[in-house]
């Protein structure tokens, strides 16, 4: 199976390689796997606490090369969104630009498993801030 | 027969303990009766028929004869699926397992940033066989305790043995993949690994 010239660019640069310090301030981790594969991808979100804009985000993902190009996709979509707007990412966003096979779908929904994860535990960690403040 | 579940295929009920003995006997002669090569004078259609037959009891008896091959169909049977994509509900693989698992793969790419020295190696071939002892565990799990759970479950009880049943096959992709992982590193071939996985899921 051939993959699409995104997806091979994405394996072959991958953005925003690398993490964060779980504890830091502003910093949300998600941590998912594949259980169909073995796959783990870690996804962290740093947010800027005055803003609630995502400054930066960076991901780790041990897997195919779908998975990566999905995750590595996921973190450059996530620079400059709300909080809010991030939950909105899906994994056929991710799906139609990739351009990933029927059976790779399962990558695209691990990214978007590993974006909601560490928007879970932003939220988790940072309660009292109010999210989508730059939204509006 | 092209419509039945591979457990009806050889008059099975939906059990996950298979006299193994007793489905090979079923499994020659239902080869026996379906066998293309019995059948060359039909008609065209006619012999479509018992083509696809006999592939359905063939792909039937290669999956229920293995023990995890059989939970991990029953579980697709289970939920209405017929691959391994799309799960409805998707098995929560332990926390700490994936926190385990993804440390041991950051390691082993930092590790494979050089040449693997012998106490590299060394580290890496106990962790190997470690983990190798718990893949073991969690299979022997799977074809009995587990497997004599299912079946002695009542309907009621089925969606949470069903989840356990979820939760071990996930268990056991991890941690599949991070000893094939870490083989690969080792430049040793992983004997246990079936190639079905690796068609289906190239890793690159």
């Amino acid at each position: 199976m051939a993959y699409s010239d995104k997806v091979v660019d994405h394996y072959n640069n991958p953005r925003n390689v690398g993490s964060f310090g779980k504890e830091t301030p502003g910093v949300g981790t998600g941590l998912v796997g594949a259980p169909e594969c073995g796959d783990v991808m870690k996804l962290q979100i740093r947010v800027n606490l005055e803003t609630g804009v995502i400054e930066d985000a960076k991901f780790k993902t041990f897997g195919c090369g779908s998975a990566i190009a999905s995750s590595s996709l996921a973190t450059e979509w996530l620079k400059g969104k709300t909080i809010d707007e991030a939950a909105k990412i899906k994994n056929t966003d991710i799906v139609n630009e990739l351009k990933l096979p029927p059976v790779k779908i399962h990558c695209s929904v691990l990214a978007e498993d590993a974006i909601k994860a560490a928007l879970a535990d932003y939220k988790e960690k940072h309660a009292s801030v109010p999210s989508g403040a730059a939204s509006k | 027969m092209l419509k039945q579940d591979y457990f009806s295929v050889f008059g099975l009920p939906r059990k996950l303990a298979i006299d193994t003995a007793e489905l090979q006997r079923r499994f020659y002669a239902l080869a026996r009766e379906h066998h293309p090569d019995f059948h060359q004078a039909a008609p065209p259609e006619e012999l479509a028929r018992v083509e696809a037959t006999s592939a359905l009891v063939n792909t039937a008896y290669r999956t229920l004869r293995d023990p995890i091959a059989r939970v991990d169909y029953l579980v697709r049977l289970e939920e209405g699926r017929t691959t391994r994509e799309g799960a409805a509900e998707k098995p929560k693989a332990p926390p700490a397992l994936l926190q385990e698992m993804f440390e041991i793969q950051e390691a082993l790419a930092e590790a494979k940033t050089g040449a693997l020295d012998a106490a590299t190696r060394a580290r890496l071939s106990a962790q190997r066989e470690g983990l190798r002892a718990r893949l073991k565990d969690e299979e022997a799990r799977l074809g009995a305790s587990l497997s004599a759970r299912w079946d002695g479950a009542a309907p009621a009880e089925r969606p949470a043995v069903l989840a356990a049943l979820k939760e071990a096959l996930a268990t056991r992709a991890y941690l599949r993949t991070v000893i094939d992982d870490l083989a690969e590193a080792l430049g040793e071939d992983e004997p246990s690994r079936r190639e079905d996985k690796r068609v289906a899921h190239h890793r690159h």
